[in-house]
């Protein structure tokens, strides 16, 4: 997963993006690269606005959602074409990987025909053609005898076979992006790696960059090239993943990456470290930092205004030298009064 | 698949045989006198025996059941004591002219519910008007509906006959009743299953697609919303084979529905049962077809149970 040519489009490029439902932001002012052939993580608890930030790329929120902000995709802006022509465009640039694929494939379809349309639709095969090619899709994901699968019905398949079924369906078409929302919950841990091993793998082939959303930290350990953190609609910190990583700035993150360890090197038995308080509810008018209440740096300013996010060195100022060759390529982000960047 | 239509079989031939019995036992329950109903003017207490003999009424109520079931079991109905004929003749064609009018009554409601059920699901403005129709027609009598239409279509604007009979012109109106009678049902169906679906993961997926808004509708959502639709009209198809009577007495449709009326006015008792039992045998297969139908378009029911 090389980095990508400094010129070339972005696989995604998201700039002020907000999602409102009724007047109020479930995601506020985002903006996010993910390079091609990069895997970027999206981590953070349920409801900090993941899965509304991956829908409002992809542009499948309802139409209740308010969705303001630039999203480009390889360069293209879904927004500036006609509805029918955008609905069109976005199988091509952007592939969907559902978190449970039982809900997402339709339950009397076998799953060749539904890969098959992709084909049909987009490339004007024949019904024939668009088969044999749905059974080329299913071999490309790995799958043994994909002639036989093509014809089963999704509640025939075992609950990684569907995955693998959803993520032949996402990449059927080449799109430069993939979004992954959770694609490996609610697998067990061996499928679990199985996939990631897949999709590694199939990235490798194809150079999509792909946005993953995950609260699970070994996922990010083990794919994201980039990491950026959401807390209540907003990213709170963002940057190249073995950065961040090792030397969280914000103590959302810190904390995030906290429970990981804990459950790595906990003895049985031993209090797993987790995160006091829950996250707030949307809301539209938040004076301050909305992780301060929870935040263990907490200080009069938390309260007062909210962070901006502003760039990160490690050693905790920016001040700080750096040899020039650690210095990362893309800026590093963190919105905290007090970051701290632990060496 | 096999062993579970073997049961359903089984269980159908039970449930045929259960309905026999109880048929039989509660003609013996209702009170009247079937030599009285056959020579009403009689006034000899010896002629009425002797119909009594004839018909082996004066025999043991066990052995007229023993010999009415070993009779049905050879597969024959008896004989009217009315009109002298076989049961099995009587019922035979009036069977066909009911099956007419059961299938073009279940056209009607499927056609009328459904459009009801999608047009209100795909457009909101229409959900209030499409659920007072819904309710007005669930709230009004057959035969309300039936009269009503009789009235206009027959009486005033002389477009459909009024005189009865079973033929394609005389078809129309009793169909539309048992149409807006039945409509309601399909369309709460229809439309509650496409509310699921259209909020559904997989619909998200086919749009996610890029798959044209129409054909996400008929491959995606439509596909979802037959299986019950067709055990709606699987159970519909056997209970109007039974014998939609109110429709068929208020237009003089000559089918099963009006033999079994008359018949019980009569106290013909071996018609009342070949109809019962033609009903009932009607019920289970057309329910038995449903469910075949319904493996054939669902997937999942075509597991065995565990």
């Amino acid at each position: 997963m090389s980095a990508a040519p400094a010129l070339a489009d972005a696989a995604l490029q998201v700039d002020n993006l907000r999602v409102c439902y009724a007047g109020l932001p479930a995601v506020d002012d985002v903006s996010l690269r993910v390079e091609p052939g990069q895997v970027a993580a999206l981590i953070g608890e349920t409801s900090s606005g993941k899965s509304s930030l991956a829908l409002g790329v992809a542009r499948l929120l309802p139409s209740s959602a308010v969705v303001t902000g630039r999203v480009t995709i390889a360069g293209a802006d879904l927004a500036e074409l006609p509805g029918r022509e955008a609905r069109r465009r976005r199988a091509g640039l952007v592939g969907y990987i559902a978190q449970d694929a039982m809900a997402a494939l339709n339950p009397v379809l076998p799953v060749g025909r539904q890969i098959g349309e992709l084909f049909r639709m987009h490339r004007g095969m024949s019904r024939a053609d668009a088969s044999r090619q749905a059974v080329r899709e299913l071999a490309r994901v790995r799958i043994d005898r994909p002639e036989r699968v093509a014809g089963a019905y999704p509640h025939q398949l075992s609950g990684g076979m569907r995955q693998r079924v959803m993520i032949a369906m996402a990449m059927a078409l080449s799109p430069p992006l993939l979004i992954a929302d959770e694609p490996t919950t609610a697998l067990d841990v061996s499928t679990q790696a199985e996939i990631l091993h897949l999709v590694g793998e199939l990235q490798a082939e194809t150079g999509s960059g792909i946005l993953w959303i995950t609260h699970d930290m070994g996922v990010v350990a083990e794919l994201a090239d980039w990491i950026a953190v959401m807390y209540a609609g907003r990213i709170v910190e963002q940057g190249p993943a073995d950065e961040v990583f090792d030397h969280p700035a914000h103590p959302y993150t810190e904390a995030l990456l906290r429970t990981r360890r804990d459950l790595r090197t906990g003895r049985p038995g031993a209090l797993l470290y987790q995160i006091e308080g829950s996250p707030p509810a949307l809301s539209a008018d938040r004076r301050g930092c909305a992780f301060a209440p929870r935040c263990p740096r907490r200080s009069e300013i938390c309260d007062e205004r909210p962070p901006d996010l502003t760039a990160v060195r490690p050693g905790g100022s920016p001040e700080a030298a750096l040899p020039e060759a650690q210095v990362p390529t893309a800026p590093w982000l963190a919105a905290c009064h007090h970051p701290e960047v632990s060496p | 698949m096999a062993r579970t239509l073997i049961r359903r079989v089984a269980f159908g031939v039970i449930a045929v045989l259960g309905v026999a019995v109880l048929a039989f036992l509660l003609e013996f329950v209702v009170p009247g006198d079937p030599a009285r109903a056959i020579a009403p003017r009689a006034q000899s207490a010896a002629v009425l025996e002797n119909i009594r003999i004839q018909l082996h009424l004066n025999r043991p109520l066990i052995v007229q059941f023993l010999d009415y079931f070993g009779e049905l079991f050879r597969g024959n109905l008896g004989t009217s004591y009315v009109q002298r004929q076989s049961v099995t003749s009587l019922i035979g064609p009036r069977l066909l002219t009911t099956g007419w009018l059961a299938l073009a009554g279940v056209i009607a409601e499927v056609i009328i519910g459904g459009t009801l059920g999608i047009l209100s699901t795909l457009y909101p403005r229409l959900r209030a008007a499409v659920a007072a129709v819904n309710l007005t027609f669930l709230a009004l009598p057959q035969f309300v509906v039936g009269l009503v239409l009789l009235l206009i279509f027959g009486f005033r604007l002389h477009m459909a006959p009024v005189t009865g009979g079973a033929g394609p012109a005389e078809i129309v109106l009793p169909a539309l009743t048992l149409g807006l009678v039945g409509a309601p049902w399909y369309s709460q169906i229809v439309a509650d299953q496409m509310a699921d679906s259209l909020s559904s993961a997989y619909v998200r997926t086919a749009v996610a697609k890029g798959l044209p808004d129409r054909y996400i509708l008929w491959r995606h959502v439509l596909r979802n919303v037959l299986s019950p639709a067709i055990t709606m009209i699987g159970m519909d198809l056997g209970a109007y084979l039974s014998g939609v009577v109110t429709v068929e007495v208020v237009f003089g449709w000559p089918g099963i529905g009006l033999l079994a009326v008359n018949s019980l006015q009569n106290l013909d008792r071996p018609v009342v049962m070949g109809t019962v039992i033609v009903g009932a045998i009607a019920v289970v297969l057309f329910n038995l077809i449903a469910d075949v139908l319904r493996m054939y378009v669902d997937p999942r029911t075509r597991e065995e149970p565990a």
